[in-house]
């Protein structure tokens, strides 16, 4: 009997833990749309989502997010053009080259990459690649291409870590048949081992998508934060995060809640995002 | 087992290029490469930085240099660039100018170090001494004012604001004390609650008084609001705040009812990079730079 109810008590404490997280997920969703939602409607949709003007100090203010909204998107893609190809070719390096030494080195090494705060990113990028992209390339150096290095830098571990999972995933007949029809050690790696870890890596690639255009605090010391369209990568930009931080803490009243409303669009973007890694993991599960 | 070898030593070999990169471009004095260099290119462009919208810094700027218009239906409009950099606290400013050759930028005067290069305004330089007399332009006063002689919690506040510990506060957040042989504060411990309302820009330390002053005296409640000064003024001439605040010099229609005291003395100082070879700007060419007017350094040097 007292077994029973210990049981039973547990599975309620369990329960209760398990849903602390969905309703974390609510509670947030409700904040930011009852925010979010009527800012957008006080500027209007059209205003605010295509708008590219943002000037909430002027009066009448003005605030468009069209540049910012860009600006992530331009980011995010360049740290995906450097961080991808680096990441997996060492995640297939790390699964299938790899001497165990080095191994035993260069694991950890990606884990630590993944544990530094993004603070210390911030100021690396502010100190080291601020001031070698001014002197290599001119311009002001806080500029798209310092942070989609940092970024590409920065989703390094999620690619690496999930592809190299992905990757020693595939059986290892695939491989081996390779092997047996002639084929090199490298062909058989690149051309039957990696096409069919294909979906994982995919899904670690939409996961650094994910990070890269929800990282804020290392972004905003290295972007710039000018609120245009860019015409250059070596021009600054303002991403939907670095929008938010900057003014987060002076903005009142109707600045604040389109502060709150730029972070219901970051929000889809992120929903998005998350959609699509189910439908890939679906996929991979379904064959 | 070559192949391993190989590997190691490439490794090796990346590590200490990155080292050596980022060793070379880490400390400013020795980034000398294509633009930077002991010699100061004034053919350069500016780099503009500036602060968040909202900042008190950044609206004292805007509105001290005149980056602010103001058309017939009284819609104001920031004129600062939109190429300007936007760093979003002084550290960042500080560690950008630090770096970079070409940059200007502003902070408070209680935040200047000498890892950037503060210049002259029309000749002046921005001393602590020229902000309290007045003489350096990008620079206001904090006055608070009473309608009539204060009574009470509020000349017990006041007192305290004037004292030693009051002043210490100001400092402390950046500004310029102006009270000499400031003493220590005596608290006669009145009972009550006041209103302090007015300018944005001295409610932040006004907070800080307030809660300082609280800590002090258990019976006092102190409510500060945030309006704007010309608000502040009004509503204390009306009697709706009990100590009125302002980020300016008190107009004759306001002194007529009211008694103004200066607390504090607010200066913004516009920084370059120690390689800069600029040492004054006039107003005027502050701001030419933050509207975009001149893009290169040889159009003010």
């Amino acid at each position: 009997m007292k077994q029973r109810f210990r049981e039973t008590l547990f599975q309620i404490i369990f329960l209760i833990a398990a849903t602390a997280s969905i309703a974390a997920v609510l509670l947030i969703c409700l904040f930011l749309f009852v925010n979010g939602v009527p800012a957008m409607a006080e500027i209007g949709l059209g205003d605010f989502l295509l708008g590219t003007k943002w000037a909430p100090q002027n009066s009448p203010p003005s605030y468009g997010i069209l540049p910012m909204i860009v600006g992530s998107l331009y980011v995010t893609a360049g740290a995906i053009i450097i961080g991808v190809p680096i990441g997996i070719f060492s995640a297939v390096f790390m699964a299938r080259f790899c001497p165990k030494k080095l191994y035993k080195i260069l694991k950890p090494a990606v884990d630590l990459l993944a544990g530094i705060p993004s603070i210390i990113y911030g100021f690396f990028g502010l100190v080291v690649i601020v001031p070698f992209i001014r002197n290599t390339f001119g311009g002001m150096g806080t500029s798209i291409l310092a942070a989609s290095i940092l970024l590409g830098i920065m989703i390094l571990p999620t690619i690496i870590g999930i592809s190299e999972a992905a990757i020693r995933a595939v059986p290892d007949s695939y491989y081996e048949g390779a092997l047996a029809l002639g084929a090199t050690h490298e062909r058989a790696v690149f051309f039957s081992v990696l096409p069919a870890a294909k979906s994982g890596i995919l899904a670690s690639v939409v996961l650094g998508i994910g990070r890269a255009i929800g990282e804020t605090m290392a972004v905003v010391m290295v972007v710039g934060n000018q609120t245009r369209i860019p015409d250059s990568i070596l021009k600054g930009v303002r991403t939907l995060t670095t929008n938010i931080v900057t003014e987060m803490s002076y903005a009142t009243d109707l600045h604040r809640e389109a502060l709150i409303a730029t972070g219901v669009v970051l929000f889809v973007f992120i929903l998005i995002i998350n959609l699509c890694f189910s439908l890939i993991k679906r996929k991979e599960g379904s064959k | 087992m070559k192949k391993n070898k190989l590997a190691i030593a490439l490794a090796a070999a990346m590590t200490v290029a990155l080292m050596g990169s980022c060793a070379g471009t880490g400390d400013p004095t020795t980034s000398g490469g294509a633009s930077g260099g002991s010699t100061f290119d004034t053919t350069q462009a500016v780099h503009v930085y500036t602060r968040e919208a909202g900042s008190g810094t950044r609206s004292a700027f805007t509105e001290l240099v005149g980056l602010e218009e103001e058309d017939a239906d009284g819609n104001t409009t920031d004129l600062t660039t939109e190429e300007a950099a936007t760093a979003n606290n002084t550290q960042v400013m500080m560690t950008s100018i630090a770096s970079d050759p070409y940059a200007i930028g502003y902070i408070s005067l209680g935040s200047l170090s000498d890892e950037v290069k503060a210049v002259s305004i029309d000749g002046v330089a921005p001393t602590a001494d020229n902000v309290k007399s007045g003489n350096y332009a990008i620079s206001r006063p904090f006055n608070i004012a009473t309608n009539g002689e204060a009574q009470g919690l509020a000349k017990d506040f006041i007192d305290f604001i004037l004292s030693q510990e009051g002043q210490n506060i100001i400092t402390e957040e950046g500004y310029i004390s102006v009270v000499d042989n400031a003493t220590a504060f005596q608290s006669t411990l009145p009972e009550g609650s006041i209103v302090v309302g007015g300018s944005s820009s001295v409610s932040p330390v006004m907070e800080k008084l307030a809660e300082a002053y609280e800590a002090l005296n258990a019976n006092a409640n102190i409510d500060v609001m945030t309006t704007d000064s010309t608000a502040g003024m009004n509503n204390t001439m009306e009697g709706t705040y009990d100590i009125g605040m302002a980020s300016r010099e008190l107009k004759e229609s306001e002194t007529a009812s009211l008694t103004g005291i200066q607390i504090a003395q607010d200066g913004i100082a516009v920084i370059v990079n120690n390689q800069n070879t600029v040492e004054n700007l006039t107003m005027a060419q502050v701001k030419d730079i933050y509207t975009g007017t001149a893009t290169a350094w040889n159009n003010v040097a």
